[in-house]
Formats: structure tokens, C-alpha cells, sequence
């Protein structure tokens, strides 16, 4: 395959990206990895426990340096990071976001709530980066359900990608008012948001580079209101062989090579396409979601365009 | 889950299948309300929900504003309601579900031992009975009625709502005490389902009182597949009203047909 070729590439500039990361961020990576380590005492579903490596890709790095990596290849992607999108879901990622907001329909229509009950919703976008879903959100609550109040927390790990954010949301209604935030934090580890406090809870796109995935799905039932809801927008399994086929293929050979072209940056983009390959079924994941306490609508997920994405939802019982 | 999920593949089989077999099919779906004690139709959060949503649908209609009503009464939240993938199809479909699982409670008829000698009650007159009760289990929201037909109409919730209108058919015909399986038995189903549809949808604009033009309407289809045996006719005529009316709402709400 492909991914074999740019190795050696891959392997240098990545460390050297992640070099002035690790400067900036050790201390509070090591601390995360501590603090993991004494949350793990709740038995993880995951394999990986007591190993202490885990996947960059198809590389098996250790677990402390996958935080590095996945930093810098987000620093190097930020600002072309539209472009990546676009390539990897045939350009097609927008209508996937505007189907994912219309269909979770956030805010509360002031005309036909009881008076009593709290104005808006609280909503926490995870590994929300470059603010995509946060500005849709606060549009269709107060487009769409004349709300004003439904607020949005944009939650990173990278402090490049909220950088990014930040600098957009200046062309929005929303840039210092109280309804957008944006907080540096690690999705497994959301010390600074309280038990029991949001109403909706999203991650697009993100939840693929986390370390501890079911870390991360724990965290978001610690965090919702009972009623809450996760809700998920990932890169999903193709389900049509044929499909599948002629995707990986573009998406193995084509993209990193537009990558390089678009972004000057072949091996940043071969670990997204990767970390895409690597990332469980949509049943796996549904039962991921399942495991940590939530209840599933349906069958648990939607595809969107033959599978290529998928929404996946928990609600967290009242 | 398994048995209703099954029992809709059949129903659906059936439609499809050219060769006649009751007698088979009634083996592998013998599967009626009473026979044995089921699992819950719904699970509990989403039964929950529903059912408080079901409260405000005659203030509300089939919206998602009952919808979340409901959730909040259920303890949950606005946003809980993605807990419902099908959204307004979900609360109709709770209701047409419920309504035909309470037939069995709410019409009992006489037992043979209890009738003694007197004069028994005929299939057909049961059929009528159990129909007139299933019908009139639609009168708290029956000036919603419509905006539910309309949802149904749509193109992805056309083929459960029809699958529920079969069993609904199905289990009219075994409450009324048919043990028929020769090919009457699709027939009889069939026109069952045509004139349960059509009387539904007139009763949508009945204004008489206590609804006995939607009783005489009733009666009218009925008498005609006894005097004609066919449901050809029915069928044509249940087509033709829902169609109308459904096109109407959803002109109505702005779609372009
Ligand atoms: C592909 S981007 C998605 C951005 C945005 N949600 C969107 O859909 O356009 C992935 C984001 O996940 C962030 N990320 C990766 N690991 C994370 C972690 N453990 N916690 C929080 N964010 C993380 C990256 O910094 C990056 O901004």
C-alpha cells in the first residue's frame, strides 16, 4: 500500500512539527497522561489497556506522543483544513454539517416553550477547532427558532486550531457575546465543564484522533444533563464493496498527493486518511456509545452518502 | 423486537408473493395480541415520551412541539427528542400501534358459553364493532387527523404505515374470531384495510353529531363487499379520497404538488 512509501517522510516531519509542541504543551500532556492513568481504575473497555502504545495512522506510537502528533498535523492543517475536508468527503462535508445541525435542531422557540422552563441550550462542540459547527448551531437556533440564547462552548486540544476559530468568528454576529466560547481542553478529560450541564454535546469530525476514545464518550455522559445527547459526525465504513473500493483507492493514493499540492504537507494528510481507515464500524461504535450508559435511537446512527460519514447518538437517560 | 419486525416482513412477503399459502403463512406469523405475553411495543424512555407527547397532540397536532412537550413531562429535554429518529412519524406511529393494541381490552364480546342459546354474534358483526371502536379511538385527535395522514403520505413513512394498517386489518379479523385460511383470507384483509382507510379519512371531515355519518359510511362500504364480494371497488375509492386529502394538507403546508 501506499502508506508504506512516505514513512521515513512521515516520520521526520511529524517529529519535527511536534517539536515545539511538546515544548509548549509537556507538561500539561504528561499530567493528562497521569491523570488517565488514575481514571483507568474503572475497568476500560479498551484492548489497549496496559499497553502503552497505541495507533498514529497505521504507525503504533507511544500513547504520550500520539497527543504530539495529532497536534502538529492539526497546526499544519490548520488553515488549509477546508481544503482537507473537502477532499476527503468528496465535497460534500457542508451538506453533511447542515444536515447534522437541522437534524439535531438546536434552541428553544421562546413562542411555543412553557415560560418557565430555562431559555436555550447549552451546547459543548468538541474538537470543535475551527468553529464550523458552533457557527451553524448559533444560526439555526436563532434563525429557525428565534432563539437568542442557545450558547456554544468550542472545546480543542490544539491551540493553532482555535486560533483559527477565534480569528472566523470575528465575521460572525457571535464573536464577544456571551453565546460563543472557546476553551484549550482535552476531549478525555473535561475538568473545567461541570456534571450534569449540557444539553448537547458535539463532535464532527474529531473523535477519530482521540487516544481513549471511550475516555472521551465517558466524559460526555459526565458532562450531559440527564436527556442530553451526544452526537457524533465521524468518517464512517463505506457499506457498498464497490464504493468502498473506488473510495480507498482516492483516498489512499489521491488525496495525500493533493495534499501535498494544496498544502505542502503529503504526510500530515496521509494520517488523516489513515486514522480514517482505523476508526471502528458503525456498529462497534454504536456499541461504544451503548457501553458507556447511554440509549441509542433506532438502529443508532445514520450513513450519509453510502457510509462514507456517519451520525451516531446517545441520549443519556433522565 | 423480533416477532413485529417479522410479522411486517410477512405482511410484506404476502403482497408480494403470487401463490396463495395462508396456510403456511399463518404458521410462521401466527401472531396475535392475546396468544402470549409480548415484550413492551416501545422501549421504556421512548414510551415515555411518547406517551406524555400524546397528551398535547390535541393542542399541538402531530408536531414536534407535542414532541418535546412530552419530553419535558417525561422528565427529559428538548434536545431528548433525537431519541426519536423518525420524529412526528415516531408520535403517529405510537398512536396508530397503541390504538390497535388496545383493541382487545376495550371491544370484549360474549363468550359462546355466556351467550347461551340466544342468537350469536356474527364474524361480520364483529368485524363491524371492532372497527367502529378502533375508528372512534381517533376522535380526541381527529381534528389532527389529517396533518397524521399527510405524514404518513410521505414517501419514506408510506411503507410502515401501510405495514401497520395490516396488522391493524389482521387483527380485526382475528379478535372477530376468523379462523379462515383459504384465499378469502387475503381478500378479506384487503378489503378490510381499504375501507378501514377510507372511513378514517371521512371521518376527518365528519361534522354530524356523535359521528354517525362516519357509522353510516361505514356501513354503506361494508354492505357493499357483502352485496359486490369484491374490494377491487373499495380499494379505488380509498385511493382516490386519501390521495385528495393528503395532497390537500400537504399543499397546504406549502409543499408543491
Ligand atoms: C478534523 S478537525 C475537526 C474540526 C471541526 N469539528 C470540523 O468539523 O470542521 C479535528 C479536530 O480535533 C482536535 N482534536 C484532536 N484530538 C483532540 C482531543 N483529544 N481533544 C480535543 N480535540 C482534539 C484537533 O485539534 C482538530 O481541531
Amino acid at each position: 500500500m501506499s502508506a508504506q512509501i512516505p514513512k521515513q517522510l512521515l516520520r521526520r516531519q511529524l517529529l519535527a512539527g511536534g517539536r515545539k509542541k511538546v515544548a509548549r504543551e509537556s507538561s500539561r500532556c504528561f499530567s493528562c497522561s497521569i491523570r488517565h492513568a488514575q481514571q483507568q481504575t474503572a475497568p476500560p473497555k479498551s484492548p489497549r489497556e496496559g499497553s502503552a502504545t497505541t495507533h498514529f495512522g497505521f504507525e503504533t506510537v507511544a500513547e504520550a506522543l500520539k497527543e504530539q502528533k495529532v497536534g502538529a498535523v492539526f497546526s499544519s492543517v490548520a488553515s488549509s483544513y477546508d481544503t482537507m475536508n473537502d477532499l476527503m468527503s468528496l465535497g460534500i462535508h457542508r451538506l453533511w454539517k447542515d444536515h447534522f445541525v437541522r437534524n439535531l435542531n438546536p434552541g428553544r422557540n421562546p413562542l411555543t416553550s412553557p415560560p418557565n422552563a430555562d431559555q436555550g441550550w447549552n451546547i459543548l462542540d468538541i474538537a470543535g477547532g475551527t468553529g464550523d459547527i458552533a457557527f451553524r448551531m448559533l444560526d439555526h437556533a436563532s434563525t429557525i427558532n428565534n432563539d437568542a440564547h442557545t450558547r456554544v462552548t468550542v472545546a480543542d486540544i490544539n491551540a493553532d486550531m482555535l486560533a483559527e476559530g477565534r480569528k472566523r468568528a470575528l465575521q460572525s454576529p457571535y464573536a464577544r457575546t456571551p453565546r460563543l466560547k472557546f476553551v484549550e481542553a482535552n476531549a478525555e478529560n473535561l475538568d473545567m465543564i461541570s456534571d450534569a450541564s449540557i444539553d448537547l454535546y458535539t463532535v464532527a469530525f474529531g473523535i477519530r484522533n482521540f487516544t481513549h476514545k471511550d475516555a472521551a464518550i465517558r466524559e460526555a455522559y459526565r458532562v450531559l444533563k440527564p436527556g442530553g445527547v451526544f452526537a457524533c459526525l465521524e468518517f464512517s465504513k463505506v457499506n457498498n464493496a464497490l464504493f468502498d473500493a473506488v473510495y480507498k483507492r482516492w483516498s489512499f493514493s489521491a488525496i495525500p498527493l493533493i495534499g501535498q499540492l494544496v498544502a505542502s504537507d503529503r504526510d500530515s494528510y496521509q494520517y488523516l486518511v489513515e486514522s480514517i481507515e482505523r476508526f471502528p464500524s458503525q456498529t462497534e461504535f454504536r456499541d461504544m456509545i451503548r457501553e458507556a450508559g447511554f440509549l441509542v435511537p433506532g438502529q443508532g446512527w445514520e450513513d450519509l452518502t453510502g457510509g462514507i460519514a456517519a451520525i451516531h447518538k446517545g441520549v443519556k437517560p433522565a | 423486537m423480533a416477532p413485529p419486525a417479522q410479522l411486517a416482513n410477512c405482511v410484506r412477503g404476502t403482497f408480494r408473493a403470487s401463490s396463495f399459502r395462508p396456510t403456511l403463512w399463518r404458521q410462521r406469523c401466527l401472531y396475535h395480541s392475546y396468544e402470549y405475553s409480548q415484550p413492551p411495543p416501545f422501549p421504556p424512555a421512548e414510551a415515555a415520551i411518547l406517551s406524555s407527547a400524546i397528551s398535547h397532540v390535541p393542542a399541538f397536532g402531530f408536531t414536534l412541539d407535542a414532541l418535546k412537550l412530552g419530553a419535558r413531562d417525561a422528565g427529559y429535554l428538548d434536545v431528548s427528542t433525537n431519541l426519536l429518529p423518525r420524529g412526528v412519524f415516531d408520535l403517529v406511529n405510537y398512536h396508530l400501534v397503541m390504538q390497535r393494541l388496545a383493541l382487545k381490552d376495550s371491544v370484549q364480546f360474549p363468550t359462546e358459553a355466556e351467550q347461551g342459546t340466544g342468537k350469536k354474534i356474527g364474524i361480520g358483526a364483529k368485524v363491524r364493532t371492532l372497527t367502529l371502536a378502533r375508528l372512534r379511538a381517533n376522535e380526541p385527535v381527529i381534528h389532527r387527523w389529517q396533518e397524521a395522514l399527510a405524514i404518513m403520505a410521505q414517501p419514506s413513512y408510506a411503507p410502515p404505515s401501510f405495514a401497520e394498517l395490516a396488522k391493524l386489518a389482521d387483527e380485526i379479523w382475528f379478535l372477530a374470531g376468523d379462523t379462515s385460511v383459504d384465499t378469502s383470507w387475503y381478500t378479506k384483509r384487503a378489503s378490510l384495510s381499504a375501507i378501514y382507510s377510507a372511513t378514517e379519512v371521512f371521518m376527518t371531515q365528519d361534522t354530524s353529531k356523535n359521528f354517525a355519518e362516519t357509522e353510516q359510511f361505514l356501513d354503506a362500504r361494508l354492505e357493499d363487499v357483502r352485496k359486490f364480494g369484491g374490494f377491487l371497488g373499495a380499494l379505488g375509492e380509498w385511493a382516490d379520497f386519501t390521495g385528495h386529502s393528503a395532497v390537500n394538507v400537504l399543499r397546504s403546508k406549502g409543499l408543491r404538488i
